[in-house]
């Protein structure tokens, strides 16, 4: 499994010398499977550049969304394979009490915001609530969970080839819990991390930000080091950066998430900042057999 | 993979815990999953000492009691009512903590609905005739 991080900033695009080595675009990352399946996880901004990167566009694609907050979504109708008729894509994302996935999508993908509306996009294009049980994807089992943000939110969980990748953008488990005490099946988003070979999870604000921003759906670094620990995941990547953050801001940051991570008992190299373009390639594992005798 | 509780009985846990209010939680199945420490003071054993407790259990570790005194059967309770039904239910009773004292309480209780079905039912008790329900 090939991850690429195409947009790895939260809230807002933000361009700009002072954020060039993490990147300015919003949420998405690039996942080649096994098989040579494709998922992009979210559509922000970064979809663009994966769509352009793609040198031969696949005949069916996944986007697998967390949630519809524009900062989730709006590299959508950017999305090059979105304008080619030989293209599928099926686009999945969290059931709401209120309105389809389509319905609710096509409030953005519509006049006055759009040019275009989903139903004059050339590709076949689906949509479908994300079932409560595992499903399959090509060589992957994907399995999502509703977890703590603000509307009906998802994160997720593939595993293909025995490696196993979590991805929760925008999340915040620590609202009025103590993600160290609490039993595991109380912690939001617990269960998709859990032993993942790579976990991709929000760490948008320095501890001394979070005060201002509690209840706003998203984490301290504290309460990103504290979930990573109780997930035990082999590599976490902080994610979702805020807008507000430079680079010079950032590689603060990740230097205390290191030295943090290495009082806590962790290796100190485990832990990255999400970079924009950067790239993880997540080991296929022999599983071994249950021998049935 | 382990599996998380549903997201709402995770955000209702996280509420109820900050709460003054004594309150119950119970899943879709009707297990007693969770009570916060208001209700603790109010049955005299916190939860942590108790744990999860069965459905078709918990009721009778508490009484509960009708105004003559008589068990009220568990069907009737209005936690088993909003999990069962999927309605609100609201009922006056009598609740006997662990040293035997008995308190009169007002209960209201309405299920926690999600676009899954329901997940559980949230319980709130109202000490009877006082104006805070934190009992303070």
């Amino acid at each position: 499994m090939k991850v690429k991080l195409w947009g790895t900033r939260g809230s807002i695009p933000s361009p700009g010398p002072e954020t060039i080595r993490y990147g300015g675009n919003t949420s998405c990352v690039g996942v080649t499977l096994a098989d040579g399946s494709m998922l992009a996880l979210d559509a922000g901004t970064g979809i663009r550049s994966l769509g352009l990167a793609l040198a031969q566009e696949p005949a069916r694609l996944h986007i697998l969304l967390t949630h519809l907050h524009l900062d989730h979504i709006q590299g959508l109708v950017f999305f090059a394979p979105a304008f080619q008729p030989q293209t599928e894509i099926v686009i999945w994302g969290p059931a709401s009490p209120e309105a389809s996935l389509r319905d609710r999508i096509a409030r953005y993908i519509s006049a006055p915001l759009s040019p275009v509306e989903v139903r004059e996009l050339p590709c076949d294009v689906s949509f479908r609530h994300c079932p409560q049980s595992e499903w399959e994807i090509g060589s992957a089992r994907i399995s999502a969970a509703s977890v703590s943000h603000r509307g009906p939110t998802l994160g997720y969980r593939i595993d293909d080839g025995g490696s196993s990748l979590a991805y929760i953008p925008d999340h915040e488990p620590a609202l009025g819990a103590d993600l160290d005490s609490l039993e595991e099946d109380w912690i939001s988003g617990l269960g998709l991390a859990r032993n993942a070979s790579l976990l991709i999870h929000d760490g948008q604000y320095a501890d001394a930000e979070y005060p201002d921003h509690v209840g706003w759906g998203h984490s301290s670094l504290s309460h990103a080091l504290s979930f990573a620990r109780r997930a035990e995941a082999e590599r976490t990547v902080l994610f979702h950066h805020d807008p507000m953050h430079s680079d010079e801001r950032l590689d603060r940051l990740s230097e205390e998430a290191r030295e943090r991570w290495g009082a806590m008992g962790g290796n100190p190299e485990a832990i990255d900042l999400a970079v924009e373009r950067a790239e993880y390639e997540l080991p296929t594992r022999m599983v071994s057999a249950i021998s049935a005798t | 993979m382990t599996t998380q509780k549903p997201l709402e009985l995770i955000l209702a846990r996280n509420l109820m815990s900050a709460l003054s209010t004594p309150a119950f939680l119970v899943d879709e199945g009707g297990v007693l999953v969770f009570y916060n420490e208001a209700a603790g003071a109010l049955l005299g054993k916190r939860f942590e000492e108790l744990g999860t407790v069965g459905a078709e259990e918990w009721g009778s570790l508490f009484g509960p009691f009708d105004e003559a005194g008589e068990p009220i059967p568990y069907d009737e309770l209005p936690l088993v009512v909003a999990v069962r039904n999927g309605r609100p239910a609201h009922a006056d009773l009598q609740i006997s903590s662990a040293d035997g004292t008995r308190h009169r309480v007002e209960v209201s209780a309405f299920p926690i609905l999600t676009p899954h079905g329901s997940q559980g039912a949230i319980a709130v008790f109202w000490p009877a005739g006082s104006s805070n329900g934190a009992g303070h």
